[in-house]
């Protein structure tokens, strides 16, 4: 790296307008490609958001058309009736306990395996490692009757356990090499100033690791708001639904009332848009870190 | 297990070791209260934090994983405990099934074609637009929001519009595409394409971003010595940008193919339990269930979840071995030159 | 030495919940409270049920509500509380809420083989005792029959459905057919003319697999004689070659195209795209479906009412087969007590809906026949009379197969025709993949 800036001083002239790599203009082709894309990617979301707007009727004869007259009743109803936010509730119950959980049982095991040095501590690294080979799908059936065995079956907690513990090898991979990557001299000194290992942790490795929780915990709260396959077999009670069971019952009951299905479908979305607009930097800048290492 | 541990982690020519078989590396200790072992009370600090989360940890993951290996080795309705005791014969049954065959086959295929479709385009709209413009972060958070949205929320707004009668249809009409109008998805010849369509629509935006991070983590220098050599825009991007990209496409790669093993959600909201298999969509995520819990038969639906860790753990491991091992010899030196 | 700690640590917590799992799955809570259902005094206990019923729609979900607030006032000491599920979803939850020893108090139940597997798990009440005399008087012997095993009943009757062809008496004018089809071939030139017309044939809802595998069955009950029937039912033997036979006759009827565009993704009863909602909109001229289908119709008709039009033929005559003509396959539905529930009252709610007002109102609201011999008098639509006539004259009645078959077995099947209809498999495939699940299971 450092045998380029020897360079000659010539080549040290600004080059004309023609620049490569990042610091390239984006020209008109460029803005039009993000534009085409952006309208694909969000053309489904705002048919589903229009279509809450529309009579059954119009969807019917006109799929792909705009509403007449902006039925508002639709998003009333489904605002109004108690159905909807109870789902919220739950999923929101449900996500912000998880988060909590993984979070703090995460930073825990992580900061124990990235700055005590004990035997087991490779193999406890590859127990969580290995944990990313066990996708939920190849746990749930035996986790249903484990969850039902305990008594916790339609109970956000049978729903909210699990989560924790499938979301710890992700957790405990990212926040690892960010917890490593606190120098030691800093540990040394606060030990030199009296500082116990415990305390070090709270004051000094926490908030120097905040971008990698954040990302760990915006990655368990997503995965737990979207998750879909463990409350399907944990939650049969219609009370006890999170979100995405609520959506998909919604849809079967309702399937007649189309466009109150969609409007349904669209407020089950804003949660986690909101979510997502309100930590937006947080979430690429988090990915950014952890891909840079 | 070490060489999961060792190149799991999301890398871009980040050199901190890992303990690989317990050896000590980067925290060095301070000098005083150093002996051999550990104290008491860090024995004790050791097993408050870390018990915990690994309690949870193995009860919850690795003990079900253990007894759905347990259960698969039965007959059983469900009911009580099982207690017919069948040996390898529901393994045997799913190595013959058809059906799996056929959902095996799909899954193969949602995986070499997430990489086909997703990869280079993911890769040039990176490209595009790591540069100057308005509104960057704007466009950024908007192509990142089908990656937010649930997969049931996805699954149901996409069946809906995909119906024969639906908005696609509907919108090619009024453009003059009438004649691609099709059943998108009851045709099998053209439903896998349709979800491979959704599926791309969902997860190209997360690509998207973690390429745009591995970018911003090239330094302008190189590029401004290959400029000086001469080199054109696409000569720095082949020899200059993609092998340095090389760790982060490596890790998105084995990222998307263990969720492409692992689908379950949108197929089973869109083609429902019965016909995934019918339509040439079905997974061994929805297999598992459909053949599994739906008709009863959950010591044979165990067995094909031992079945489906196994082909992901031999995918990860021959990934691990034969593509990530490159990783861990240095991002900008080791590679492919 | 300290991992041997926290291994110990995790092995306890492992021993413990697998102390907790073996101790099997069984809490046996019914949902009932105050279970002292047995004093004859004039202070009950009060006792609370729930109560799962499959209909999710307009006047079937409002004659459950109105039927069990008749029944709380009659039995001012028992609470119901009602849910009522999607009739697609009905049997993966109750498979589940059984499986967890947490079913509903009273339930809705199929029969055949499905009802076998719960009684196999101790999961039903036997009812044999409880049904009053007066209830005896008014259902036949015959209709208890489909809830019966081991000579002990275990669900009460309440509506008989048996299945046959639906269509519109307008689209059939349309496309100038004059007689309704009794054989397979005038059913085909049926189809035919009405290819010709621009009309959609037959509505088919695939994505459910069931309305697609009861066109297999009829065929079956066609090709094969009943004793061929029943013996598959008991034993799980398909050697017989009219299933082949069968089959391939439904192969050859498919191969004329009849079915409506992107059947494969057309649910049965969901919304206006359903295979009921098409009939109901004129776009397709038949279903095959039983006798629920009317209420289903009318429910998603533009103005929600019965459609004007409808009527119904019995599945045609096959040649060449060993089955008995006039045959019909019908299930009947009816309601369950779980095993946990409490005894009396689930007994007398059992008996309440078998009444002859109560059927008489199940009748207005579902358009469907009831078991209750005084409420058929009151039938006033000619098709459900015609309904009635067919199911009576019936040389042989057999349930819904995959009903018989129980829900593995049953499942497969369906799921076979399906592929057989979307042309992956032939139709040897069926067999073979009815063999695959009986070796699943």
């Amino acid at each position: 790296m450092a045998a380029t800036s020897v360079a000659p001083p010539l080549a040290r002239k600004r080059r004309p307008p023609r620049q490569h790599g990042a610091q390239r203009r984006a020209n008109a082709a460029v803005y039009a490609v993000a534009v085409l894309l952006i309208i694909v990617m969000l053309a489904p979301v705002a048919y589903i958001i229009i279509g809450g707007f529309r009579t059954n009727a119009e969807i019917t004869t006109d799929p792909s058309g705009f509403p007449r007259v902006w039925q508002v009743g639709n998003y009333v109803d489904v605002l109004t009736g108690g159905v909807f936010w109870q789902q919220v509730l739950n999923s929101t119950i449900a996500a912000v306990t998880t988060t909590v959980a993984v979070v703090a049982l995460g930073l825990m095991v992580s900061f124990a395996i990235a700055r005590y040095n004990f035997r087991g501590r490779g193999a406890l690294y590859a127990l969580y490692a290995a944990g990313l080979m066990f996708p939920m799908t190849v746990a749930i059936t035996p986790l249903y009757i484990m969850v039902r065995s305990i008594g916790l079956m339609n109970k956000l907690g049978g729903v909210i356990l699990p989560q924790i513990a499938f979301a710890l090898p992700v957790t405990v991979i990212i926040l690892v090499p960010f917890l490593r990557a606190i120098p030691t001299e800093l540990q040394e000194a606060a030990a030199i100033d009296g500082c116990s290992r415990l305390g070090f942790f709270w004051r000094m490795v926490l908030p120097l690791s905040l971008p990698g929780v954040i990302t760990v915990g915006i990655l368990a709260f997503i995965g737990s708001w979207n998750s879909y396959l463990l409350p399907l077999f944990i939650l049969n009670d219609d009370a006890a639904y999170t979100l995405p069971l609520g959506v998909q019952a919604f849809a079967s009951r309702y399937s007649v009332d189309t466009a109150r299905v969609l409007a349904f479908t669209s407020l089950a979305m804003l949660p986690a848009l909101a979510f997502f607009s309100l930590f937006e930097r947080r979430i690429v800048g988090g990915l950014t870190g952890a891909v840079k290492g | 297990m070490t060489s999961i541990s060792e190149s799991s982690r999301p890398a871009n020519g980040s050199r901190v070791d890992l303990p690989a078989g317990g050896g000590d590396t980067s925290v060095s200790s301070p000098p005083r209260r150093r002996r051999r072992g550990l104290g008491w009370a860090e024995r004790l600090e050791i097993v408050a934090l870390t018990g915990p989360a690994t309690i949870v940890f193995l009860a919850f993951v690795m003990f079900p994983v253990a007894m759905a290996a347990y259960y698969g080795f039965f007959r059983w309705e469900g009911y009580g405990v099982p207690t017919d005791f069948i040996g390898f014969q529901n393994y045997i049954t799913i190595i013959k099934d058809p059906i799996f065959h056929d959902a095996l086959k799909h899954n193969a295929f949602i995986v070499v074609m997430s990489l086909v479709l997703q990869g280079p385009a993911a890769l040039l709209l990176a490209l595009l637009m790591n540069r100057k413009m308005r509104g960057q972060s704007v466009i950024r958070v908007l192509i990142f929001v089908p990656y937010v949205i649930s997969e049931v929320v996805v699954g149901t707004g996409w069946s809906l519009m995909l119906q024969s009668a639906g908005a696609v249809n509907d919108a090619l009409e009024k453009i003059g595409l009438g004649f691609l109008a099709n059943e998108w998805l009851s045709d099998p010849d053209i439903a896998i394409w349709t979800l491979m369509l959704i599926i791309t629509w969902k997860y190209i935006g997360f690509a998207v971003i973690i390429f745009l991070a591995g970018l911003q983590g090239i330094p302008q220098e190189i590029y401004e010595a290959a400029q000086i050599d001469g080199a054109s825009y696409w000569q720095i991007q082949r020899r200059i940008t993609l092998p340095l990209l090389g760790p982060t496409i490596r890790i998105w790669a084995f990222l998307s193919m263990i969720g492409s093993l692992q689908l379950f959600d949108l197929v089973y909201i869109i083609w429902g339990q019965y016909i995934a298999s019918t339509a040439g969509t079905s997974t061994m995520a929805t297999y598992m269930v459909s053949y599994g819990r739906n008709a009863g038969s959950f010591g044979y639906g165990n067995a094909v979840a031992v079945v489906l860790f196994l082909i992901s753990l031999v995918c990860a491991l021959t990934y691990q071995r034969f593509v990530l091992r490159r990783d861990t010899e240095g991002a900008v030196t080791g590679g492919a030159r | 030495m300290r991992i041997r700690k926290a291994l110990a640590a995790a092995s306890a917590a492992l021993l413990l919940t697998a102390g907790l799992a073996a101790c099997g799955g069984d809490d046996g809570n019914g949902g009932s409270t105050g279970g002292n259902g047995g004093g004859e005094g004039e202070e009950k206990e009060p006792v609370t049920m729930t109560f799962w019923h499959n209909a999710t729609t307009g006047p079937g979900k409002a004659f459950w509500e109105d039927t069990v607030a008749a029944f709380q006032e009659e039995y001012p000491h028992v609470t119901i509380d009602i849910q009522s599920i999607q009739n697609e979803e009905l049997d993966g939850k109750l498979q589940t809420a059984l499986n967890a020893g947490d079913a509903p108090d009273i339930f809705m139940q199929r029969g055949g083989g499905k009802m076998a597997a719960m009684v196999r798990a101790g999961q039903l009440m036997d009812i044999t005792d409880l049904i009053s005399d007066e209830t005896k008087e008014l259902i036949p012997e015959g209709s208890f029959a489909a809830n019966s095993l081991g000579g002990k009943v275990y669900a009460m009757p309440v509506a008989v459905l048996p299945g046959g062809i639906w269509y519109s008496k307008d689209l059939f004018a349309q496309a100038g057919i004059d007689e309704t089809p009794t054989t397979i071939d005038e059913l085909n030139d049926a189809v035919a003319k009405l290819k010709d017309a621009g009309i959609q044939p037959i509505a088919l809802g695939a994505k459910d697999a069931w309305p697609a595998a009861h066109w297999y069955y009829f065929f079956a009950l066609r090709a094969c004689s009943p004793e061929t029937l029943e013996a598959a039912g008991q034993e799980m033997n398909f050697d017989d070659p009219c299933w082949v036979e069968a089959a391939e006759n439904l192969k050859a009827f498919a191969d004329t195209e009849p079915f409506n565009e992107g059947f494969l993704t057309t649910s049965a009863q969901q919304g206006a795209g359903s295979s009921a909602g098409l009939l109901a909109n004129h776009q397709a001229a038949m279903e095959l479906m039983g006798a629920w289908n009317p209420g289903v119709i009318a429910s998603l008709t533009p103005d929600e009412q019965p459609l004007p039009d409808l009527d119904w033929f019995p599945f045609p005559e096959v040649p060449g087969g060993e089955g008995e003509p006039g045959s019909i396959l019908g299930g009947v539905d009816g309601y369950s007590c779980s095993a946990q529930a409490p005894r009396e009252e689930c007994g007398a709610f059992l008996n309440f809906i078998a009444r002859t007002e109560v059927q008489e109102n199940y009748y207005r609201a579902f358009s469907a026949p009831t078991v209750n011999v005084e409420s058929q008098k009151i039938i006033e639509e000619p098709y459900l009379q015609s309904v009635l006539e067919a199911y009576n004259a019936a040389p042989y009645v057999s349930q819904w197969l995959d009903t018989v078959y129980g829900q593995n077995v049953g499942n497969a099947l369906n799921v076979a025709v399906v592929d057989m209809l979307a042309g992956k498999r032939d139709a040897a495939g069926i067999v073979e993949a009815v063999k695959d699940a009986a070796a699943r299971g």
